[in-house]
């Protein structure tokens, strides 16, 4: 069990930069998931970590101690990957007692932390099969296996179970938590579903284009998103974004959305002066009510039983036309002309019909048009 | 499955004996060549079988001519052959396999092509070296000549035998603490094994039927001849003595169906499945 630093970590290949400035700070026992859209870096900060990729600069600590010029087999830590690379030719108690074997522990120790490590994970039975004689969960159950007997400072995990079917995955993934609870190694997870990074971490560092855009708790990244791409990307469905002025009325600041005044909890000074990015979760609208808000018709409505999502148009002249630039284009699917409602009640909602939505007070996030970062 | 018409059983079983008749065929000569008596090789019709075999040829051969010694050098070249070709393609493909390495798509590529040059073009600049280094009349000129024609090859089956398994194993295996040539030698081997076997059988095949290396490098030496060079021998000026060249034949035949059914479990692929998802 260890704590982890990086300090100033970069990597390029050539000209391209993967990762840049990337300083961070990991307490013993934290589950950490590096989270972000494909080609953001996750996986290659990771594998600096592991000593699978050289670092260009910067220095990283496991423990406290400086393992940037070890090679992985002495950086005293357990992977687990996403393809599970167990090895074919090897019978599971042998995947299990390999890394073991290779430290040069004696055999009967070996088979006691194998069959104990096989026990926590219901893997008896299974310990003389192949590889290929398991299911993928089972296969994935035994990579982990690998990563627990030997006991390590820190868990490295690479998409774990972007293999697994959807319930099986969350199945597993209340296992990982489980288990690193239990055991309490250190973790670093990587992965792009923002899902899983909310549902396991007790810190999220949330990366794009090679660089961490924000570090903090799952709590602190949805309630304060640092700047406009965390806003949209950590949530689901992600945060709604429109276009408003900027007003100054008896000394607060307020803005628009449709025909309703929404009063801002941003200090004026703050704000620009003419126009702001404005941003609410889709859970947090309120749908209905006789007086108030704006109203709008619903385009779409998806109902998952209780849960509902309803979509209408953003109103005129407010949608963010270059939303797919700010926000990413991991994010282009997403039409910047509809916004979306998350209402769980017993009401029929029908496509076209009309209803009133409101923007409470202070749930609305007030983004710099130029800088993309949140204000507050 | 749809159940297959007679008429399509009935062409797939006559194309499989077809095929097999006519791969057959040669084998099937050379035993009768072997067997029948001299005063009958040339009789027309020829006889489907011998009336009286005459299994002595075996045994005539085998006292008349250093057939062992014959057998047991061109066992030492083709083992040789075997492992050199087998390291030094490894080695070789798995750097081109995994390792972004300057110009090494083009080196691939002048690796292949140096497999294009017919072996007669270089059997004179190989004389010329052996010569300067004395080996001439040595098993190793034929080992390292063979060598030069088999190792482009190996190192272009084993490379893309070496791109389908996933470089997570050996990231798993340097995790676990084994050092790269710990990795390619614990993991990465043992999963290749069918790529292995193929390309080792590939090799000694290559090296049991050379003949022109041996011819050229071992004539001067008789005791260092191989089974081709000492079978061509017994191809006289005067007298061709048939039976004893196709015995002499089948018998040389002989380890390379050993070496074929001893690999064949290898050759089926499939290991590495079971690795990832």
């Amino acid at each position: 069990m260890a704590t982890i630093d990086f300090d100033n970590v970069q990597k390029s290949y050539g000209e391209v930069h993967a990762i840049r400035d990337f300083t961070l700070h990991v307490e013993d026992g934290d589950f950490c998931v590096f989270v972000g859209p494909s080609g953001c870096g996750k996986s290659t900060a990771l594998k600096m970590l592991a000593g699978l990729e050289a670092t260009s600069a910067g220095s990283i600590s496991i423990g406290g101690r400086d393992v940037t010029e070890l090679g992985p087999g002495k950086r005293d830590i357990a992977m687990v990957f996403q393809n599970y690379a167990l090895y074919p030719h090897m019978s599971v108690r042998s995947n299990i007692g390999f890394g073991l074997k290779m430290r040069g522990q004696d055999k009967a120790d070996i088979n006691r932390k194998v069959e104990a490590a096989a026990e926590t994970l219901e893997l008896t039975s299974y310990l003389d099969r192949r590889p290929r004689a398991l299911s993928g969960g089972q296969r994935q159950r035994v990579a982990l296996g690998r990563a627990i007997v030997r006991e390590p400072s820190a868990f490295l995990m690479d998409e774990p179970l972007s293999n697994l079917d959807a319930k099986l995955r969350v199945q597993t993934r209340s296992e990982i938590v489980n288990l690193q609870k239990r055991l309490g190694v250190t973790t670093i997870y990587v992965t792009h579903d923002q899902v899983e990074a909310l549902t396991m971490a007790t810190k999220i560092v949330v990366m794009r284009g090679g660089v961490i855009q924000q570090i903090g708790s799952p709590d602190t990244l949805f309630a304060e998103p640092a700047n406009i791409f965390v806003a949209g990307f950590i949530g689901s469905p992600g945060m709604n974004f429109f276009r408003g002025p900027v007003e100054i009325e008896n000394g607060r600041a307020q803005t628009r959305f449709g025909e309703q005044v929404v009063p801002l909890s941003v200090s004026p000074d703050r704000l620009p002066r003419d126009e702001a990015i404005f941003g609410i979760r889709p859970e947090h609208l309120r749908i209905g009510g006789e007086i108030g808000g704006t109203p709008v018709s619903l385009g779409l409505v998806e109902s998952l039983g209780t849960e509902k999502i309803l979509h209408f148009p953003t109103p005129e002249g407010q949608a963010i036309h270059s939303l797919q630039k700010v926000i990413g284009s991991d994010d282009a699917a997403r039409d910047s002309t509809t916004m979306l409602a998350r209402v769980i009640d017993d009401r029929r909602y029908s496509d076209g019909e009309h209803v009133r939505v409101a923007l409470p007070e202070g749930k609305v996030h007030v983004f710099d048009p130029e800088t993309q970062k949140a204000l507050s | 499955m749809q159940k297959r018409s007679p008429l399509g059983t009935f062409g797939i079983y006559a194309t499989v004996i077809f095929t097999c008749a006519a791969l057959l065929f040669p084998i099937y000569w050379m035993i009768l060549t072997a067997l029948s008596p001299r005063t009958r090789l040339r009789e027309y019709p020829p006889r489907f079988w011998p009336d009286d075999p005459q299994w002595g040829v075996f045994a005539d051969l085998l006292a008349t001519q250093p057939f062992a010694l014959w057998m047991w050098n061109t066992i030492l070249v083709a083992v040789a052959t075997m492992i050199l070709s087998l390291t030094v393609g490894v080695l070789a493909a798995y750097a081109l396999s995994r390792h972004r390495l300057r110009g090494g798509q083009g080196l691939g590529l002048f690796i292949l092509t140096s497999k294009m040059l017919p072996a007669t073009l270089l059997v004179i600049p190989l004389f010329a070296i052996f010569k300067s280094l004395g080996l001439v009349g040595s098993l190793w000129s034929v080992v390292i000549a063979q060598a030069t024609l088999i190792v482009p090859f190996a190192t272009w089956m084993l490379k893309g035998y070496f791109d389908t398994i996933p470089p997570e194993l050996e990231h798993a295996a340097l995790v676990d603490g084994c050092s790269p040539l710990g990795a390619l030698v614990r993991v990465v081997l043992p999963v290749a094994a069918p790529g292995l076997a193929a390309t080792a059988l590939y090799a000694f095949v290559i090296s049991w039927s050379d003949f022109l290396y041996a011819r050229t490098f071992l004539t001067t030496s008789e005791s260092k001849w191989t089974l081709n060079v000492g079978i061509a021998t017994l191809k006289g000026e005067f007298v061709t003595d048939w039976n004893t060249i196709m015995a002499a034949s089948l018998m040389a035949a002989v380890p390379i169906i050993g070496v074929y059914l001893f690999l064949e479990r290898y050759l089926v692929g499939g290991l590495s499945s079971g690795s990832d998802k």
